[in-house]
């Protein structure tokens, strides 16, 4: 069938002269540019769009304004794609949804012939007995549920995110939301004016061509640009938040608003009615008929039948008259025809006319053939009308989303039988149909109204009551049309909810609202219940006796419409550290591992390799993640008197400490060494991963009461830092720096500055991994210059650079327990075997005095201590139990394995675990790890592995 | 979104701050404080629903650590302030963020 | 199909599956809170110990808390045995639960992921894994390779920032109809004689001598011989009624589901360092979640900060989602306990017990934590799952070791 697309339109959005090609279900068609891919098809007669998520009924266009399911299609690898709001395109493959083989013959439309069987909940009466077939069960169910298809290949895409700013955002262009930003620009304000159509006009532009009212949008708009105003277009706000923060969604782009107040001038919308058969292919809103006629030039039929409760079914009806259109009949629910021109023209023209009626059923195969207008008082006989399309103008619904998302509670009116909304947030305001029915003028004197308000005026603008167009525009009264039996009156089409559904829900106890909901599914499909919503409530009323009001609204919530999560997401952004000297490692192949935020070497082909080079020569580390710390200040030994668990105010200038900071729980939060520079300057490292951590926990004691004459400088970032360690790192770093570094000038744990290859740096000789070692920290600028001069110097010296690997099996041989390894959230120092660093004697009140006091007292029950094996043993790893047989030989927990590597310094596998404090005091102790079912035994080691008396570290 | 008023920079995102819990001051000296009244500080909150004084870091700012005055109901707050060691909220420090 | 269905398609009416009763002026337990908690520890109260005067009192609709809006993912492979050991009871009762109380609460044991992507955070699954193993718990940790077996939909290359080293494989875990859970619980409970009654606010506990004695309500007072407080989210407030201060701070924790798609992904995927679950209903929605919010509140409003997060690392993990469109946020709310372990038994006041500090791992615990909490009030004695538990291990110092493995503790 042809013949639908009409002459040229005025206001339509069509280029004829660029016809464009597309596929649909496996079939060529054709439309204009400016189509949308809906339009499209309706102009090539296609009826059917989608099958329905249930009973997979055929479905076709119904509201051509983005808010349905009927309309959903896959286009290309994109699911669920609303093809009433989706621009056509050259070459489009659209596929239909949810129909198996084809859209004209879907096999589980089968389903409903057993839909007396599957009433509302029925899955939860069903299918688990016996319960072993349930997994089988579900299988069939999931299959079956869904509706768009992801493609796995589908590529990531190119998304972005904007902020902006503006004192007023206005939603919605049309003329309310027009003249909302005049005002408010005029009122000096900075304003941004969002809109989802591709031009402002809102209404006006599928209603009938009005040049006074476009005119009046042409110059609204130009006034806006000129005084600096912005128009976003194609632009849906999505989502309001706190603080008037909104997420708006242009295409690929996401916008983030900040707005001093907002201005909602966002409509209204119709909903369906609920009749016998409302579903069929055909039966479409009054708007979207309008949408059709005038933007795209299209006619979804030939034959129409107005159903309508109000003032707008009869502009429709007239519009289709006028187009060319036979308009059947036109039912009005009022007992009264109204008095106007459209009626005139439709008596005019000889159309059956039918006041105090409304539509009670439809019928059709794959389409609607013919409807029943019936009496709504069931007074007097029904009419029989033969039509090929429907439309619906019976009930609207403001368009309230943002509002309700913001606070707005809403009223049902029992006049009007819509939803109004009060108690409003401050700065935010209505304008125009959203706020109820208004008319034209009022549109705009509301607009100006909220938008002056909005900008800060406070002024009480003048404003015509909007009581005289509220007979013109109510909608209808009738929660469903009366029952003359026949099909299924569906409430939620997203679901394929009945209004028996609503009455079974209601009959089984789920009798309020959100309840309701949640059992019959109604609204919670792809339109969130814009098309059912208030449906729903008033059904939800009728089938309890409560009041609409009473009945209550679930909670709306963002997003408005749905969003993309590539939208949502933006650019791939996954911030990463990386130390000065990241290129190098790169370059010479290390395996680069996540620590943290930063990117580090963990080995650079051969860890095992690079722990004996170090042993045995000279090792390069880089541990720029390293926490850096400056603390200056008379004030600076006191704190960290009071942070760490150990002394301070001995330590005396160019000395370094080892300290270890813990809470008030007595629970170790980081460690790290302390070096005093001076008397009032120190430099403090915390652990790499908990650097942020340790900055902010020390700021808060230092900015609440403890820091006097404390100041603190971050040097993470600004320095880096390398360990030069092994026999010849002395020698080696000798060749770099005037400063002596022999064993008596420089001795173990003290700080010295030096310039080294001309750098100035600080070294501090520590000794982590257990040999000769310093640490450098210098300016991260010069980082990358000073270790290739050390590289380059250690050629000589056979220096080896090592990474994180080679340094966890040298701190192990040396049994130094890592931060958040071998401690929790609940590991106090005494248990992790480093009570000789608390210093429960000393002066001031500690965090962690009390908890660690009764530590000491009454004893850890669990320990963490070194264990060797004698032997390799790589089936040991990190993680593993350690267990204990129970009177039965059940395997019974006491104790984990928390470090755990082979040394090949050693040539053992050693390791840290935590132990029953009993067990763990009996050196050389057998114990048993768990290992797939098998016992692998260790034996508990006191003290370091490697060099007990730490003769290299101090040599 | 949450905007908070930092004593230093101004309003800013919430995102660029840290929460740091519900202020609670820390009995001392800590050894002598009674069993009840130390659990309670290291482990009871007052949890309120309704107006807490709670501390912020500014985290991705100045880092100072500042006092607000917060409606956990609506998440409005209602002022931000600059800890003083006489002023009311004084305490010889308070919990731990 | 069951009979039930067959008489309703013949024009049987289904009947109630709950009713709206009289407030009696005593019930032997008042429990506060129609969560699935509340409802569950009626249900076994009248069902295991024929305790039968019992109100379950909600000042909104039952199952509105955290049992309607948590992402219904029911696991047992916990760090610490004591947890272990209770989830596992968890599980094994939600495996039975849709045949007792002849309710298809559609429990799917799809297999639950955790994803390691560094080296600490295989160490932590490998000791949850060996703890689980030890419990009778299946559980065990998987790499790559297999990895790409269970769930081929996930990106396994080594280009990511967050590069997926190993999973905690616990093939038992899996996803649940939340709701229905709330609902089987309520129809079985009401069955039994339990009184439901919804949309009425606790106002006050009276307390006399140091004992709980009845609970003041917005239609009226009641006398009660015991009085649970089952309300995750809003103990703290309905503790300090009896003036009894919890160690529980409340945040806001969200979700958001995408719309229906076809079947994408079988398994629930949950990335501790990522702070994302993903899942998929049996409705085709993909169900997401991240972990807690930033600060403490009790508004559910929702931020984009989470959406925007959300989506990052959900693509992450899987890139080909980017056209999947987000259809629904939204919140509940989760009250922390400082060891991330709930909070279950007796109080200081008599008479007066919690059921509270459910952080994120509230609802798996539904049937386990009704059927001890039963057990405990119908024979005064705290069975040997509940101990570990009990308030009093922080004035103890015996807190349960949970936290370590917690970051998204989904």
């Amino acid at each position: 069938m042809s013949g639908r697309r009409l002459p040229a339109q005025t206001g339509e959005s069509l280029d004829r002269g660029q016809p464009l090609e597309f596929r649909f279900d496996g079939h060529s068609y054709q439309g204009f540019a400016g189509d949308t891919v809906a339009s499209a098809l309706t102009a090539a007669g296609v009826n059917v769009v989608s099958r329905s998520f249930k009973y997979h009924r055929p479905r076709g266009l119904l509201c051509c304004a983005g808010h349905c399911p009927n309309c959903l299609v896959q286009i290309g690898d994109e699911p669920s794609v609303r093809s009433c709001k989706r621009a056509l395109e050259a070459g489009m493959d659209v596929q239909p949804q949810n129909a198996w083989p084809s859209l004209d013959n879907d096999l589980l439309s089968l389903t409903e012939a057993a839909s007396r069987f599957m009433p509302v909940g029925f899955y939860y009466k069903t299918f688990h007995r016996p319960r072993l077939l349930w997994p089988a069960f579900e299988h069939v169910l999931r299959n079956a549920a869904g509706l768009g298809v992801i493609d796995e290949n589908t590529p990531e895409g190119d998304y972005d995110k904007q902020y902006l700013h503006a004192d007023v955002v206005v939603v919605g262009g049309g003329p309310a939301g027009v003249s909302a930003a005049v005002a408010a620009v005029d009122e000096g304000a900075r304003v941004l004016l969002i809109d989802e159509n591709p031009e402002l006009g809102g209404h006006l532009r599928y209603s009938r061509p009005d040049a006074v009212a476009h005119a009046r949008i042409v110059d609204g708009q130009q006034r806006l640009l000129q005084s600096g105003g912005t128009i976003l277009n194609d632009t849906a706000v999505v989502g309001w938040y706190e603080d008037h923060w909104l997420s708006a969604v242009r295409g690929n782009r996401l916008f983030k608003i900040r707005a001093g107040a907002v201005v909602v001038a966002s409509g209204a919308f119709e909903t369906p009615s609920v009749f016998a058969g409302n579903d069929h292919p055909g039966i479409m809103l009054g708007t979207a008929v309008q949408r059709l006629l005038h933007l795209y030039g299209v006619v979804p039929g030939h034959r129409a039948v107005v159903v309508t409760a109000n003032d707008t079914g009869w502009a429709v009806a007239a519009d289709l008259l006028a187009a060319g259109v036979n308009v059947a009949a036109v039912a009005d629910e009022r007992p009264q025809l109204p008095v106007g021109t459209d009626i005139e023209a439709l008596q005019a023209a000889g159309v059956t006319l039918l006041p105090g009626s409304t539509i009670a059923a439809a019928r059709g195969k794959s389409g609607v053939e013919e409807v029943t207008l019936v009496a709504v008082d069931g007074s007097s006989g029904s009419h029989v009308v033969r039509c090929d399309f429907v439309a619906l103008s019976t009930t609207w619904v403001p368009s309230a989303e943002l509002a309700y998302m913001a606070g707005a509670r809403s009223c049902y009116d029992d006049e009007l039988a819509e939803m109004r909304l009060d108690n409003l947030p401050d700065g935010l305001f209505l304008a125009g149909r959203v706020a109820g029915p208004c008319s034209a003028e009022q549109e705009w004197l509301q607009g100006a109204r909220a938008g002056a308000a909005a900008a800060g005026n406070t002024d009480d603008l003048p404003i015509a009551a909007s009581q005289d167009v509220q007979a013109t525009a109510r909608s209808s009264a009738l929660v469903a049309a009366p029952d003359v039996g026949g099909d299924k009156r569906f409430v939620c089409l997203c679901e394929d909810v009945t209004d028996v559904d609503i009455e079974t829900a209601i009959a089984e106890g789920f009798d309020r609202i959100e309840l309701l909901k949640r059992y019959s599914t109604v609204g919670m499909g792809p339109c969130q219940g814009r098309m059912c919503g208030l449906n729903g409530i008033r059904l939800c009323a009728q089938g309890t006796g409560k009041s609409v009001q009473d009945t209550g609204r679930t909670t709306g919530r963002p997003p408005v419409t749905p969003v993309a999560l590539g939208v949502l997401a933006g650019q791939k952004m996954e911030p990463v550290q990386l130390s000065a000297v990241h290129d190098w490692h790169v370059d010479q192949g290390a395996r680069m591992m996540v620590a943290g935020l930063w990117m580090r070497p963990e080995h650079y082909g051969d860890a095992a390799a690079e722990v004996r080079a170090m042993r045995q020569t000279v090792g390069l580390i880089d541990v720029s993640p390293l926490g850096k710390l400056q603390l200056t200040g008379p004030g600076v030994a006191a704190m960290l008197e009071r942070l760490y668990v150990n002394n301070w105010q001995d330590l005396r200038r160019g000395r370094v400490r080892y300290g270890i900071m813990c809470n008030d729980e007595g629970v170790v939060l980081d460690d790290g060494v302390c070096a005093r520079l001076s008397d009032e300057q120190w430099y403090v490292s915390t652990t790499s991963t908990g650097a942020s951590g340790a900055l902010e926990w020390m700021e808060w004691w230092r900015q609440s009461g403890w820091g006097d004459g404390v100041h603190i400088t971050d040097l993470t970032e600004t320095h880096a830092a390398f360990n030069l360690a092994g026999p010849q790192s002395r020698a080696l770093l000798q060749t770099q720096t005037d400063r002596d570094l022999s064993n008596d000038r420089f001795p173990y744990m003290r700080a010295r500055r030096a310039d080294v290859a001309g750098v100035p740096c600080l070294l501090l000789r520590i000794g982590f991994t257990g040999e000769l070692g310093y640490e450098i920290h210098c300016p991260a600028g010069y980082g990358r210059y000073l270790w290739q001069r050390l590289i380059d110097a250690g050629a000589d010296f056979g220096l080896r650079p090592f990474g994180v690997e080679a340094q966890r099996v040298l701190r192990l041989e040396k049994a130094h327990f890592i931060v958040g390894q071998d401690t929790d959230a609940l590991t106090d120092p005494i248990s992790a075997d480093a009570a000789w660093a608390v210093h429960l004697d000393k002066d001031c009140d500690f965090l962690g005095r009390r908890a660690l006091t009764r530590i000491a007292t009454d004893g850890p029950r669990q320990r963490l201590v070194g264990f060797r094996t004698g032997r390799r043993a790589d089936s040991l790893l990190e993680g593993l139990q350690i267990v204990q047989s129970d009177d039965r030989g059940k395997p019974q927990i006491i104790g984990w394995v928390s470090s755990c590597r082979f040394s090949p310094t050693l040539q053992e596998t050693i390791g840290l675990c935590w132990l029953p404090a009993a067990l763990a005091e009996r050196s050389e102790a057998t114990f048993h790890i768990h290992v797939d079912g098998r016992l692998e035994p260790a034996r508990v080691h006191h003290g370091p592995f490697y060099d007990a008396e730490g003769a290299r570290l101090r040599g | 979104m949450l905007r908070l008023e930092c004593p230093n920079c101004g309003v800013r995102n919430t995102s660029e701050f840290r929460y740091g819990g519900e202020q609670n001051p820390r009995p001392t000296p800590s050894t002598e404080v009674a069993d009840a009244d130390w659990i309670r500080y290291l482990y009871e909150r007052r949890n309120v629903m309704g107006v807490q004084i709670e501390w912020w870091y500014h985290r991705a700012g100045c880092g100072i650590w500042f006092l607000v005055e917060r409606d956990r109901r609506s998440n409005i707050v209602a002022r931000t302030w600059r800890w003083q060691p006489d002023g009311a909220a004084a305490a010889e420090g308070s919990h731990s963020p | 199909m069951s009979l039930k269905l067959l008489r309703q398609g013949l024009g049987g009416r289904p009947p109630r599956m709950w009713h709206d009763r009289p407030l009696k002026d005593h019930y032997d337990v008042v429990i506060i809170g129609g969560g699935a908690h509340g409802l569950a520890c009626a249900y076994y109260l009248a069902a295991d110990h024929g305790i039968t005067n019992v109100a379950v009192i909600d000042k909104s609709y039952i199952g509105a808390g955290g049992s309607g809006r948590n992402t219904a993912i029911i696991r047992s492979n916990y760090l610490t045995p004591e947890g272990v050991q209770f989830y596992d009871a968890s599980v094994k009762l939600y495996e039975g639960l849709a045949q007792e109380l002849d309710f298809n609460v559609m429990f799917s044991q799809r297999g639950h992921l955790t994803l390691a992507h560094n080296d600490s955070s295989v160490r932590t699954m490998r000791r949850r894994a060996e703890v689980n193993k030890l419990q009778g718990v299946d559980s065990r940790l998987v790499y790559p390779d297999e990895l790409a077996r269970i769930c081929p939909q996930l990106d396994l290359s080594d280009h990511p920032r967050f590069p997926i080293q190993a999973a905690l494989y616990h093939p038992p875990g899996g996803i649940i109809r939340h709701d229905a859970v709330v609902w089987g619980y309520a129809r079985g409970a009401d069955q039994r004689g339990v009184d439901i009654h919804q949309y009425t606010e606790v106002t006050g506990i009276d307390v006399a001598n140091g004992a709980v004695t009845g609970v003041r309500t917005t239609r009226g007072n009641v006398s009660a011989g015991i009085v649970l407080s089952a309300t995750a989210g809003w103990a703290s407030n309905v503790a300090a009624m009896v003036d009894l201060p919890l160690p529980l701070d409340t945040f806001p924790l969200q979700a958001c589901v995408t719309e229906p798609l076809k079947p994408i992904l079988d398994v629930v995927v949950v990335s501790g360092s990522l702070h994302v679950y993903v899942s998929q209903s049996d409705r085709g929605e993909l169900v997401m979640g991240a972990s807690i919010d930033p600060f403490t509140s009790y508004s559910v409003g929702g931020s984009l900060d989470f959406l925007e997060g959300l989506a990052g690392h959900v693509l992450e993990l899987f890139p080909f989602l980017s056209k999947a469109r987000i259809l629904r946020q939204w919140a509940g709310l989760c009250e922390m306990p400082p060891d991330f372990s709930p909070l279950m038994g007796i109080t200081p006041v008599d008479n007066f017990l919690i059921d509270a500090g459910w952080g994120t791992y509230g609802f798996k615990a539904s049937p386990i934590c009704g059927k001890t909490m039963a057990e405990l009030i119908a024979t005064r004695q705290t069975p040997a799952l509940l101990r570990p538990f009990r308030l009093s291990r922080f004035a103890e110092y015996d807190q349960v070791g949970e936290k370590g493995a917690a970051s998204v503790g989904h």
